[in-house]
């Protein structure tokens, strides 16, 4: 037994060759606050990796005229003045492979949920030039997140960059968590970002991706509250570069940041510790690049170039609504659309709280399948005619019968958008349910019952109208024969509904 | 109003020094000394007198070596050492320092600025570790 031990060792210390080469040593100056200003390292470059004496790693982010700013990645409490720090030669990289899928790692990519080693054979740059005009092809593949309202009136394609925004406790993460667990069975692999989180908050939703099996195509990245900022500004690079390695296999890659705007702050802290000038807020000059180089790297690539994608949803916490603020405004502007929340919604019991009027999707019409289009195209129009109408309403009491029932078209509307959190429901599921409300099947069922018409329709359909759902699953378009099965099927449970 | 750095005042006080007589020469560093402390950059005469010897090596082209090593070096090592340095960097001068440290356990170790050939036994043993930390 342990003349093998000695063989393997002799085996490992033969295979061991050392290069020696002249290396780039600085000497470290000052530390404070995760930062550390270092002498020497004349010809280090921005970005490059650092090692100091007790194999802490750091990057380099300042170059100055006779010192560089390094942002210290781990512990910084045993550098000392006069430390030796250590050029690379590379730029910040992290290890990337399928055995990160499942993991929860943090910003470096080592593994934190205790469940021993990752073993991946290569890394990535976590800083990379996006993809090129020529490697890339139009948004028309949906990405079906399962929740009504963003399926039907917001849809996104793959290769996307949605913005989901609103203010704290309006269900910013549960859409993300949602759109996750609906990817079971699509052929996408999701890597999921948090930034500046609580460590309770990543383990419930740890926990929730387990209970849905979504953690068999998962991947979180985090990096805590109770981190250096350092970590929390590194974390989506390392994400995004997680899920290139995927893309560039010809995958479909789906990553969420959540959120940007602790991210935004993370880049301020170390920004000011620099001394680097703030602007506007106190962010650096150039926060809108931080954003931007990040949400670039979200494509979707031809076939030429392996026909992978990355589709991303951000998320950005407002205060008091207010999404003119620097940020929110900055990242808008980046994205294809945005998912707006809202608390008021929130609390009147419209939830997912999506604020129809303010939210909407640049590219993703183009990827939503024919039969939703269908159903679903008057739908917004509809909704945002109800939102006016019902203000007017409320100052009048004699209404004529068209306004009536435009206002009960639009209430029915509401109430069928409504979803209870982690349950997604399928397209096919969907387009049913949105063919009988914008057909006008609903308009006579009470407004109290409207979810036990939903649900009961969706289990008769699934007996009664099967060429109609095979239809829309394979062609994503149904025939005159499955609509007229369709609806036949929704007659017949209407009237048994209504009847008992 | 730009903040003075000590390379700044050491390339003031080469240009004001240079080609001038050793009491013209004495009389600008004593006015230099009354500058700094009017400015209060006193705390700052070392990092000065860094960059100003970092300005006159790069002016004369003199390389400043230092060697470390676990044993004294032979004279004739040294002289090698001094030597190979000339050629590398290209210097006209090389001025050399050699220290013993007993923990290299062996080997030598070059420091040229901030250039370090580092070939001590005790660097290629933590090389060691590493990689048998990281193989494991």
């Amino acid at each position: 037994m342990s003349n093998h031990i000695v063989e393997n060792l002799r085996k490992e210390i033969e295979a061991f060759k050392i290069e020696t080469k002249g290396e780039l040593v600085g000497k470290v100056v000052e530390v404070f606050d995760g930062i550390a200003k270092c002498s020497g390292l004349s010809d280090v470059k921005s970005g490059e990796m650092v090692t100091f004496a007790g194999g802490e790693t750091g990057v380099v982010l300042n170059l100055e005229e006779d010192t560089v700013g390094i942002i210290i990645l781990s512990d910084f409490s045993k550098i000392k003045e006069g430390d030796e720090v250590k050029a690379t030669d590379r730029i910040l990289e992290v290890p990337v492979g399928e055995a990160q899928i499942g993991r929860v790692l943090n910003a470096l990519g080592a593994p934190i949920d205790g469940k021993g080693d990752v073993k991946t054979s290569s890394a990535q740059p976590i800083e990379k030039v996006a993809s090129g005009v020529v490697t890339r092809q139009g948004v028309d593949q949906p990405v079906a997140t399962g929740i009504k309202a963003i399926d039907a009136l917001i849809p996104i394609g793959r290769g996307q960059r949605e913005l989901i925004i609103g203010d704290r406790q309006t269900g910013k993460t549960a859409i993300a968590i949602d759109t996750i667990l609906n990817q079971k069975g699509q052929n996408m692999i999701c890597v999921y970002v948090s930034i500046g989180q609580k460590d309770s908050k990543l383990r419930k939703l740890q926990t929730r991706l387990e209970e849905g099996g979504a953690m068999d195509y998962t991947i979180i990245v985090s990096a805590g509250s109770s981190e250096p900022a350092a970590l929390s500004y590194i974390a989506p690079y390392t994400g995004v570069s997680i899920a290139e390695y995927f893309m560039d296999q010809g995958k479909d890659v789906l990553i969420i940041y959540d959120d940007l705007s602790k991210h935004a702050v993370a880049y301020r802290e170390i920004s000011l510790l620099l001394r680097r000038p703030p602007g506007r807020e106190a962010y650096p000059g150039d926060v809108f690049y931080l954003h931007s180089r990040l949400l670039e790297r979200a494509c979707r690539k031809n076939e030429k170039y392996g026909g992978g994608s990355i589709t991303t949803l951000p998320i950005i916490e407002t205060q008091a609504g207010d999404i003119s603020a620097y940020i929110p405004t900055n990242v808008i502007s980046i994205t294809d659309g945005q998912i707006f929340l809202e608390t008021d919604l929130f609390y009147k019991g419209v939830r997912p709280a999506v604020n129809v009027g303010f939210s909407v999707s640049r590219v993703g019409s183009s990827a939503q399948i024919k039969a939703m289009k269908k159903v679903a195209g008057t739908l917004k129009l509809d909704l945002a005619q109800f939102r006016e109408l019902e203000a007017f309403a409320q100052f009048g009491s004699d209404l004529d019968d068209a306004t009536k029932a435009q206002l009960e078209r639009g209430k029915r509307a509401v109430e069928v958008l409504k979803q209870p959190q982690y349950s997604p429901v399928v397209i096919e599921r969907q387009v049913v349910t949105l063919y009988a409300l914008t057909r006008g099947y609903m308009d006579d069922v009470p407004l109290n019952k409207i979810k036990e018409f939903e649900s009961g329709l969706i289990e008769y359909a699934e007996r009664n109208a099967k060429t109609f759902l095979s239809e829309v699953i394979e062609k994503k378009m149904w025939s005159d024969v499955g609509e007229e099965e369709l609806k036949k099927a929704i007659a017949d449970f209407k009237t048994n509904f209504l009847t008992l | 109003m730009q903040k003075i750095s000590p390379k700044n005042i050491a390339e003031a006080v080469y240009e004001a020094t240079e080609g001038k007589s050793t009491a013209e020469q004495e009389l600008i560093l004593k006015r230099t000394v009354h500058i700094l402390q009017d400015k209060r950059l006193l705390g700052k005469s070392k990092y000065i007198l860094e960059a100003l010897q970092n300005i006159i090596d790069k002016k004369t082209n003199t390389v400043r070596l230092k060697v470390i090593t676990a044993k004294i070096l032979s004279k004739e090592d040294q002289a090698k050492i001094e030597n190979e340095t000339k050629i590398k960097y290209k210097g006209d001068k090389v001025i050399s320092e050699f220290f013993v440290k007993g923990e290299l356990l062996g080997g030598v170790r070059v420091e040229v600025g901030d250039e370090v050939l580092d070939t001590t036994y005790k660097n290629k043993l933590q090389k060691l570790e590493k990689f048998l930390i990281q193989s494991k």
